[in-house]
């Protein structure tokens, strides 16, 4: 019959979508473990740097180091927002999108010239179909970011603030709180923030080689550069978290619609059933006379 | 090669962003600190320096580690060396 055939073609579709988006959702678990291992590795290396400059930081070499500039105003401004390649991930590239595009109005309110950086194909497609001008537009980090990949990116960032020629630069990155929270979050880089606790502050008669100054002047990009490579590596746990989630309700979805579609098919065939027997019963009645 | 100092050990961390590379305690490590190599031993005096492209050699129990650093960093405090480097591997 024409409705039962129907059906059960519908539910043939929805079985490959649900196909895909099983192996999907495995692929991301997969990589999510992978991208949380790397998370949880910088963490070391991230909070040994801190201990340092701590340690290293007094308020009066904001005077000879340029990158330890505090700006009174901020007139240029750098904004490097990170999304992602690839799509079917929910919300997550839609939410970075939004923060990126309120940040930017905010500080062209605020009277500040904004060069705008984006990462990820999905965030470049939507400004440049925008119309939004991009300083820069970059493809190539994978969801495997390296030290190389922040390097790239921020140096030269780094070089222009230390000349003057900007004097913030600011990230748009996914927070990983967990593979299913990864709210997007905005991360001043540069300048970094005034103080630090007395505390810890040269606890220790260090012996220094060759110089405090020198040792900060080595430091303090490590640092700039370790915030940028730790926005990137949460970004990328954060992408495949939230694909894991859209595509496990995405399943899910699939699953109760084919239950639903299979409980119609059956019906439909027991009608058909019923009607044929109906017919014969009828039929065989028909010719007793 | 018998090992120099004491015999004491203390703990030693090599850190790369993307990992942790060694955890442990040592014997003895020469690092490549940025004006030639220095060797350090348990009880060093708190210390930080800079160091070059080169090589680092960590004495355990187990042997001898080698690992190749690109720059960085050495800081001595509390009888814990910790070694930052941004670009780090371990030699064979």
């Amino acid at each position: 019959m024409q409705k039962a055939r129907e059906i059960k073609r519908r539910i043939h579709s929805v079985e490959n979508t649900r196909q895909i988006t099983s192996t999907m959702e495995l692929v991301a678990a997969s990589k999510l473990r992978r991208a949380q291992q790397r998370v949880a590795a910088a963490r070391p290396y991230a909070a040994k740097l801190n201990e340092v400059i701590r340690s290293l930081l007094t308020p009066e070499l904001s005077h000879t180091h340029a990158i330890l500039r505090q700006p009174e105003v901020i007139r240029r401004s750098a904004l490097i927002l990170l999304t992602s390649n690839r799509g079917l991930a929910g919300a997550f590239n839609a939410n970075l999108i939004r923060l990126a595009q309120r940040t930017l109005e905010e500080r062209r309110r605020a009277g500040v010239k904004v060069e705008f950086h984006v990462v990820g194909k999905k965030g470049i497609r939507f400004f440049s179909y925008r119309g939004e001008p991009m300083t820069t537009a970059r493809q190539d980090i994978t969801d495997r970011p390296t030290m190389d990949d922040a390097r790239s990116l921020v140096d030269p960032l780094i070089a222009q603030y230390e000349s003057g020629e900007i004097d913030a630069i600011e990230v748009i990155y996914a927070q990983f709180k967990s593979a299913m929270s990864t709210p997007p979050a905005l991360m001043r880089v540069l300048p970094v923030a005034a103080g630090g606790d007395e505390d810890g502050r040269r606890s220790h008669n260090y012996l220094l080689e060759p110089s405090p100054d020198e040792i900060l002047k080595f430091v303090l990009p490590l640092y700039v550069r370790n915030s940028v490579y730790r926005a990137l590596v949460e970004s990328a746990a954060a992408e495949q978290g939230a694909r894991r989630t859209a595509m496990k309700n995405a399943t899910d979805n699939a699953n109760d619609l084919i239950e639903t579609l299979t409980r119609e098919y059956n019906r439909a065939r027991q009608s058909q059933i019923t009607q044929e027997i109906a017919e014969i019963v009828g039929g065989a009645e028909a010719l007793r006379g | 090669m018998a090992d120099p100092g004491s015999g004491r050990g203390f703990n030693l961390s090599i850190v790369s962003p993307e990992k942790a590379l060694f955890e442990g305690e040592v014997s003895f490590v020469v690092v490549p600190a940025f004006d030639g190599e220095l060797g350090i031993l348990a009880g060093h005096a708190p210390l930080m320096a800079l160091l070059s492209d080169g090589v680092l050699r960590v004495e355990t129990a187990a042997g001898t580690q080698r690992f190749r650093v690109k720059g960085g960093f050495v800081q001595v405090v509390d009888n814990k060396v910790s070694v930052l480097s941004e670009i780090a591997e371990e030699a064979a």
